[in-house]
């Protein structure tokens, strides 16, 4: 139906619409916060949604890679006195070597070798966190990590921050687009549906998932700094093989073969850790518990899609809009 | 003038040789069919010619270039196209869409130029459509381009698979049992497309048990048995081949058994 | 030499669960081409709900097989609820969902255990055993015996029963398996089952020296993992060496560097192996490659 079609091609402005316009209906500063991590956490399952959305692989430690992101920044911008832009760019590009360093060597093996590596890698990158104290503060934290600013304009409002935050979302879900409806998008797709098939077309299989990797990887460490700048503290405490699975559940639910759906499955589950501040009538003790059941909803979530609907909330939505076309 | 020089060909598996020193010719425009009892290391020998698995012993020259010990990308790369015994089409993409992706074997826009979509890319993606149009137009399946791949009847996959494998501008084009599942017309339709591709200049190999298909189609026939060659000729001559004769005889006397 | 001597008997304490835990990931892995990651969570449910038992006054010996047997059934009910619906296509799929059940079976633990440790007695009380300059913990000799004789009895099962043969045959070829009469869904179930039986044993040997809490089960997979690719996935021989090889690392690590390398060194040498020689130091062929 018509209808379908047009809400479709309509949804990605309206919900543009409604992001851009948050700031100026919510003023409660820690609400917009809340959102803002919203967005940085959307950053990473951007990347995520590349990576096992589109080419199949499954990462367990990209954490690791908002860690790192995190600490270059603050050391770049508190230790080192950079100007912040170069901060951020120096978080994502060594996010980036990192990823191409574990991905060159696990990707040319079988797939759960990349699951694999990535846990190592993401367990040790903890480690590393607490036990680099030189550098990254230890278990006390790196803080002082001062507010970004683009040139002589430093943002600290929380609506700037939250604007910020999005506007690189929204860049990243450009690029991430125009990758996936040109020919790596294609590549990924292809690879991920016949790994043969993709061979015998000439695909460089190793190539493809190679780039999504580090692609992932920079989104994830940019985020990083985001996050350091936005709340001005880090600690290992926070980039932990828990919130790598956080990460994976919001790409595994948000579904394959699509960047809005885990967009959507990012912002649903940031905001359902926060569910007490966001719907003022629940109790204390029902918002507790929700807290402490946060991490059954994402292995339930994740059991739940992979089993029932291994192409999460993306594919769903497809089958609606398909039913609704004359076939 | 020779497309494909295979010698000595050998693979083994544990105890079990596959292939066992097979050597032939195809000449160009041509089309050579590759029969043979069932386990007579047919689809074994596209795999080492193709770089899906690496043979024992042996030489694979392609124009003059050696094809062993070359990932299935480089075979692609100098002109060999492959299909597959199980299709191995891309389930949640339309037919089109899977032929694109056999367009898109040589081209060179990468992730940089797609994420800045950047002309050059754009203009690739067009050329890459436009192709998979005409393709599938070639084969005569043309309305089927933008049908998901898992909703395509199984003929119409198969004859998929070909058009992916020429999206990809070979001038060998190996077919792993193409006529597999498909009914008399299929079969028939099937035939009329590989004298078209021959006629645009592409030499064929076709892995086949379809007797029929395989008379009406073929140049000349070269018969493995148990890994080895014994018998290759024009299809008038194999048909009188003792050899041959008994080592089919033999296999319908073994399922009776 | 007597610190040596007492860095070899802890790393061959540790070897040997990691050694269990180890076979538990190469059984899965044989009969179903995947990583099970809720392995170390079968290791958390041995020690856990053995202290669980023993505390509602269960004498400790029937508190222990209580805890393995109870084991053994949720990792085959978790394999009928959330690997078999599956349909065993996709080994990456199946990793997904076992790390999923994993977080699963942690919250669980950690909300009908609550958040503390609990203790365990040891099989046997007294004081550590003196030989040859150093000190055998009692538990440690417990740990010793019942892994060898775990390994010895498996080795059996395998080699001179039906179910052994079965067994072995699924995971060669699952098509050919079913084709002589072995039922390959069964036969990946009891695999679940034995591999949690496995990594139970361990948590409940190990439970007495390191006292048990909700979240010790990734720590503890994560090596039994590293052990199992140290010695070459899918093959049980090496499942046991790579579980030793890694606990007698560990140790002299912790012992003539630093201790605060402990941890690290299961990581290092899961990443090492990968990207140096993925198949393991008993491994076969390259057939990791792509």
């Amino acid at each position: 139906m018509r209808g379908a079609r047009t809400l479709g091609r309509l949804a990605p402005f309206v919900a543009l619409a409604i992001i851009a316009i948050v700031p100026l209906l919510v003023t409660d500063r820690f609400l917009l916060k809340i959102f803002t991590f919203a967005g940085i956490n959307a950053l990473v399952v951007t990347g995520l949604a590349l990576l096992f959305g589109y080419a199949g692989q499954v990462s367990l430690g990209h954490a690791a890679f908002v860690g790192l992101g995190a600490y270059t920044c603050a050391f770049c911008t508190v230790r080192l006195e950079w100007p912040w832009l170069l901060a951020f760019i120096a978080s994502g590009a060594l996010a980036a070597v990192g990823g191409l360093l574990l991905a060159l060597p696990s990707l040319r093996l079988k797939g759960h070798y990349l699951a694999m590596a990535t846990l190592g890698f993401g367990l040790l990158m903890t480690l590393a966190f607490v036990e680099a104290e030189p550098i990254t503060g230890g278990v006390d934290g790196f803080g002082g990590i001062p507010f970004p600013t683009l040139g002589p304009i430093e943002i600290r409002e929380a609506s700037s921050l939250y604007w910020l935050v999005w506007a690189i979302v929204g860049i990243a879900l450009v690029a991430a687009f125009n990758v996936t409806s040109l020919r790596p998008g294609r590549a990924m797709r292809a690879l991920h549906g016949s790994e043969l098939g993709a061979q015998a077309c000439g695909v460089d299989v190793v190539g493809v998932k190679v780039r999504a990797f580090v692609v992932s990887a920079l989104l994830a460490g940019l985020a990083g700094a985001l996050y350091a700048s936005v709340v001005g503290f880090v600690s290992p405490s926070i980039f932990t093989l828990t919130a790598s699975i956080a990460f994976l559940a919001m790409a595994v639910v948000g579904g394959t073969r699509s960047l809005s759906g885990p967009l959507a499955a990012a912002v649903l589950l940031t905001l359902v850790q926060y569910l007490d501040a966001l719907i003022p009538g629940i109790p204390r003790e029902t918002a507790q518990t929700l807290q402490s059941y946060q991490e059954d909803i994402y292995g339930l979530a994740i059991v739940l899609v992979v089993v029932l609907a291994p192409g999460g909330l993306a594919s769903m939505w497809r089958r609606q809009t398909r039913g609704s076309h004359a076939s | 003038m020779t497309m494909l020089q295979v010698r000595n060909v050998t693979k083994r598996f544990g105890g079990l040789t596959a292939v066992d020193d097979v050597s032939f010719d195809v000449f160009q425009g041509t089309i050579k069919a590759l029969i043979g009892p069932n386990g007579a290391g047919k689809s074994t020998l596209f795999n080492a010619l193709t770089g899906f698995d690496k043979p024992d012993h042996g030489s694979v020259l392609f124009e003059g270039a050696e094809l062993i010990g070359r990932r299935p990308r480089d075979t692609v790369q100098a002109g060999v196209a492959r299909t597959f015994q199980n299709t191995q089409l891309f389930e949640e993409m339309t037919a089109g869409g899977n032929v694109m992706v056999g367009s898109q074997a040589h081209q060179r826009r990468g992730f940089a130029t797609a994420m800045l979509r950047l002309p050059a890319a754009i203009d690739e993606d067009h050329d890459a459509r436009e192709q998979a149009g005409r393709l599938l137009r070639l084969i005569g399946i043309e309305e089927w381009i933008d049908t998901p791949a898992s909703d395509l009847p199984a003929g119409i996959r198969r004859l998929v698979e070909i058009a992916r494998a020429l999206a990809t501008g070979p001038r060998l084009l190996l077919l792993d049992e193409p006529a597999a599942g498909l009914n008399t017309t299929e079969t028939h339709e099937l035939v009329q497309t590989l004298f078209r591709v021959r006629d645009t200049g592409i030499t064929v190999v076709i892995v086949e048990h379809d007797m029929g298909l395989v008379m009406d189609v073929s140049d000349e026939i070269i018969v493995l048995d148990r890994g080895r060659k014994i018998a290759e000729g024009p299809p008038r001559m194999i048909q009188k081949d003792r050899a041959v004769i008994a080592a089919y005889l033999g296999e319908e006397t073994d399922e009776d058994a | 030499m007597d610190a040596f001597l007492q860095f070899i008997i802890a790393g061959l304490k540790n070897g040997s669960i990691y050694a269990l835990v180890a076979l538990g990931f190469t059984i899965v892995y044989a009969a179903t081409g995947a990583i099970n990651f809720a392995q170390g969570e079968f290791f958390m449910l041995g020690g856990m709900l053995g202290a669980f038992f023993a505390s509602t006054g269960l004498p400790l010996p029937l508190a222990a097989v209580a805890a393995i047997a109870a084991t053994a059934a949720i990792g085959a009910v978790f394999e009928l609820l959330a690997v078999r619906p599956i349909g065993g296509g996709d080994p990456l799929r199946i990793i997904m969902v076992t790390i999923g059940g994993a977080v699963v079976l942690r919250q669980l633990a950690l909300h009908f255990f609550g958040p503390d440790e609990r203790p365990l007695a040891p099989f046997t009380e007294g004081l550590s055993i003196k030989a040859f300059g150093a000190a055998v913990e009692r538990q440690t000799v417990w740990i010793w015996a019942l892994t060898a004789m775990t390994v010895l009895v498996l080795a059996l099962v395998y080699r001179k029963t039906a179910f052994g043969r079965a067994m072995r045959a699924t995971s060669i070829r699952r098509d050919a398996a079913r084709l002589v009469g072995i039922d390959a869904r069964a036969m990946v179930t009891a695999s679940f089952a034995l591999a949690a039986a496995l990594g139970a044993l361990g948590g409940l040997a190990v439970a007495p020296l390191t006292q048990t809490a909700f979240n010790v089960g990734a720590g503890v997979g994560v090596k039994g993992f590293a052990a199992a690719i140290l010695g070459g996935l899918g093959n049980p021989v090496a499942a046991v060496a790579g579980g030793l090889i890694l606990g007698l690392l560990e140790s002299l690590t912790a012992g003539y560097l630093d201790p605060v390398y402990k941890d690290a060194v299961a990581l290092m040498v899961l990443l090492v192996v990968l990207f140096v020689r993925p198949q393991g130091l008993l491994g076969g062929s390259g057939r990791e490659k792509v």
